[in-house]
């Protein structure tokens, strides 16, 4: 055993975006493009490290609207068209570059990565890439933790704590019909804390999850030992808090690896570039031009003259990166554990749609790591939290105090002037939502006030989630958010309506549970 | 003769303006009383929506012996949702077209916390509910002013009477919610939406829940109590009913390290990213 350990954190995470009104969508594209360039080369990274041998581990939040459209059998049916015209597109690529000689071999790359992945999502797992997951923690090497039911940000909940535990147990419940096994740990959506939502997690069986630095940082009493090792909450779930160094090299806009001039492009996609009528067919029905995952340039600098990416220089720094990486951590572990009366830990949280989606050299930067880990070191081994409080169960008990790892670490992001209308009918929603789990809860309910009920807590949950409101912020596809954000609630009023007046109408809500399907399993006296 | 002259002119300019801010006097007057009047017999308060502009200086005050008024309501309050600037895009609004209430009929105020400094209203009014307490006011109803009154109610039960102190906000126009600046972390406060008579009377329409700020900075608190939780976790659980901004966390982190006096290896500088947080 070294002298600490890393624990580096995925969160995967997408609002649940389904259309089965519409031959096709372009928000569903959010889901094709993350399988595609983020969780199918995690994938085939994890697989190799494990085929060879090499110890890693790593921990990766799977949100349940991530994990149900993965499971869809629409959605997946529509994934498989998806990769195909990628398929199709790069193909013709070959031919297109064929007399320039640099961007042929990346069209020929990318011919190889889409074939690999239709390979790898429709028949090495099946259509279900889920299943994947589940081998590498069966394996034990990467632990899958839940996140919120539809990633609400619980602080922003109105201390509605019947809404707050539904997020929850529902995300735990849903966890444990795709995984057979119940979560140790949440991803809190956002990272979102307020002091007693631990109690909750406690109530689901969960033992840890992970805060952001000032979430530990600020706790009463004063954390011994910071963010390098956990604390208990006053209900004895542990809390792990970001290290701020290691977040800072990956992710700062200033010193980040991602920004480096030899990595690939995100921004120069050849839906862009190349002739309309030539790349129309790619397109969505509407014909804007769009994304479409072919990059052909390398950052090159703060210049528009981008020059023809080349793949193996990108690997050279992505190597050179993961070194630096880890060459920072033992210097870091080094230090703490001389003034640590215990082996320190680092928690590395990242976004995963960052690797491979917006950093294409991320998943080959986690290879690089967890190789170099294994080979070139002795000071850092991997863990997990749960493997970290096994070793370590007794902890300091602190309160953490309210923060999120959102843009200045609060509440702002998710409540300011594009989106402070929503949370007065959220908030509603969720009353409302409660009071008829408990008036049916003691009364006998027919099977449509059954269903009716239960489409009622989807819909909220649905509404709830931190997306819209973050979307609205950003300022793009802000039509979209607003679109579901009303959507939801609007249904949710109606639903809540035909019910108290025993007025349901049958086939409309036969239609909404077929657009809103996410947890078919729903009870809807969580609320209660 | 010139000299005179040019002190005859100064003179005529300076009682033109006297006459102006008379005349500009006589007019806010005239304006206050039009106000009045438009209360009295529209009941709305006027105002234009949207100016939610910081609040700078608060001054506070001490909880007085404010009335309150155990009739409670107010149209205070446009009841459309603020326009939402939208490029719409053809399939996404090609559907059936969702509306939401405008209204829940609800006679409510609702406290939040945004961060360590700031709070964010909402509240919802029926003119019933508002027109009720105006009645109860009598005739102290025309010259009040509709505020927020803030208390600082840290670690008391609140009975109305004894924060620790409160500030006023006046509220004009359609508002239907506000952001507050109380500026003290690691505070409670509650909210009362209210009628503010000339005379400093208070009548109180709704109050709202209470919110504490969160703590900024280590804590000066440094009692350990260390637990090991394997026993809590030892029964079988039953499922229930079946972009980031760096300066907090950097801020928070050295702040630590400081306290603790631990130091952390340097990084080597990278170049520019173009990632964006998604």
């Amino acid at each position: 055993m070294g002298k600490g350990f890393l624990a580096l954190v995925l969160h995967a995470h997408l609002p649940f975006v389904r259309h089965p009104e519409y031959e096709e969508f372009l928000e569903e594209d959010w889901l094709f493009e993350a399988i595609t360039e983020t969780y199918i080369p995690l994938i085939n990274v994890f697989d190799r490290l494990i085929e060879e041998g090499i110890d890693f581990r790593i921990t990766m939040s799977l949100s349940p609207p991530l994990i149900s459209m993965l499971a869809d059998e629409l959605l997946q049916t529509r994934y498989i068209r998806y990769i195909e015209k990628r398929i199709q597109l790069t193909g013709k690529e070959i031919e297109r570059t064929k007399h320039q000689k640099e961007f042929n071999s990346l069209a020929r790359r990318y011919n190889a990565n889409f074939t690999n992945a239709r390979y790898v999502f429709a028949e090495k797992y099946q259509r279900n890439i889920v299943q994947a997951f589940k081998k590498f923690q069966d394996a034990g090497k990467v632990e899958v933790i839940t996140c919120g039911a539809t990633h609400g940000f619980l602080p922003l909940m109105n201390n509605n704590l019947n809404a707050i535990r539904a997020q929850i147990h529902v995300a735990v419940n849903h966890y444990q019909k795709h995984f057979g096994k119940r979560p140790n740990g949440i991803w809190l959506p956002e990272c979102g804390y307020e002091q007693g939502i631990d109690w909750i997690l406690k109530d689901a069986g969960i033992r840890f999850f992970i805060t952001e630095t000032h979430g530990i940082l600020f706790a009463t009493p004063r954390p011994k030992y910071g963010i390098y090792a956990p604390i208990y909450c006053p209900s004895g779930v542990a809390a792990f808090g970001r290290d701020v160094e290691s977040s800072r090299q990956v992710w700062s806009s200033k010193e980040g690896y991602p920004g480096d001039f030899f990595y690939r492009e995100f921004y120069r996609d050849v839906g862009y570039d190349l002739d309309y009528d030539y790349i129309r067919p790619y397109l969505h029905g509407d014909g804007k031009r769009s994304n479409i995952g072919i990059k052909y340039y390398r950052i090159t600098g703060k210049t528009d003259q981008k020059e023809p990416y080349s793949h193996e220089m990108a690997l050279d720094k992505a190597a050179e990166h993961a070194g630096n990486f880890m060459f920072n951590r033992e210097k870091q572990i080094e230090y703490l554990a001389s003034v640590m009366d215990r082996n320190p830990i680092i928690i590395a949280p990242y976004d995963a749609e960052l690797f491979g989606h917006w950093w294409f050299e991320g998943p080959d930067w986690i290879n690089y790591l967890f190789r170099k880990i294994a080979y070139d070191q002795k000071t850092i081994s991997p863990i997990t939290p749960m493997e970290y409080l096994e070793l370590y169960p007794v902890n300091q008990v602190c309160k953490p105090s309210l923060s999120s790892w959102g843009y200045k670490g609060y509440c702002e992001y998710w409540l300011n002037e594009s989106n402070d209308w929503i949370y007065r009918h959220l908030h509603k929603a969720a009353e409302r939502m409660v009071e008829l789990a408990r008036t049916y809860s003691y009364t006998n309910v027919n099977p449509l006030q059954n269903r009716a009920l239960n489409q009622a807590s989807r819909e909220l949950l649905l509404a709830q989630s931190s997306d819209w409101a973050f979307i609205m912020r950003t300022g793009t596809m802000v039509e979209y958010a607003i679109k579901r954000t009303k959507e939801h609630l609007s249904r949710f009023t109606r639903l809540c309506d035909d019910i108290c007046s025993n007025t349901i109408d049958a086939n409309w809500l036969t239609d909404i549970e077929s657009k809103d399907n996410i947890f078919p399993e729903i009870d809807y006296r969580v609320y209660q | 003769m010139a000299i005179d002259k040019a002190i005859i002119k100064e003179i005529f300019l300076l009682l033109f303006e006297i006459i102006k801010a008379l005349f500009e006097m006589l007019l806010g007057k005239i304006k206050g009383w039009f106000g009045l009047f438009w209360n009295r017999f529209f009941k709305l308060a006027d105002v234009s929506y949207g100016e939610r502009e910081e609040e700078p200086e608060q001054e506070w005050g001490v909880t007085g012996e404010d009335e309150w008024a155990s009739i409670p309501e107010a149209s205070l309050v446009k009841q459309e949702e603020p326009q939402q600037k939208v490029e719409r895009r053809e399939d996404v609004f090609s559907g059936e077209i969702q509306e939401i209430p405008g209204n829940y009929g609800d006679n409510r105020i609702v406290l939040m916390v945004r961060d360590p400094e700031w709070l964010f209203v909402y509240w919802e009014l029926q003119g019933k509910f508002v027109d009720d307490v105006r009645s109860a006011m009598g005739s102290m109803a025309y010259s009040a002013k509709v505020v927020l009154r803030v208390y600082d109610v840290t670690d008391i039960i609140f009975n109305g009477n004894n924060a620790h102190k409160y500030f006023d906000i006046e509220i004009r126009g359609g508002a239907r919610n506000w952001y507050i600046k109380v500026g003290e972390s690691d505070r409670s406060f509650c909210v009362d939406m209210g009628f503010l008579t000339s005379y400093g009377t208070f009548f109180v329409i709704v109050r709202s829940n209470v919110v504490k700020t969160p703590r900024v900075g280590v804590s000066e608190i440094i009692d350990e109590e260390w637990m090991s939780v394997k026993e809590l976790y030892e029964k079988v659980y039953i499922p229930a009913g079946s972009g980031v901004s760096e300066s907090i966390f950097e801020s928070a982190h050295k702040n630590w390290l400081e306290t603790h006096k631990l130091g952390v290896s340097s990084t080597e500088s990278f170049n520019c990213s173009t990632i964006i947080k998604k």
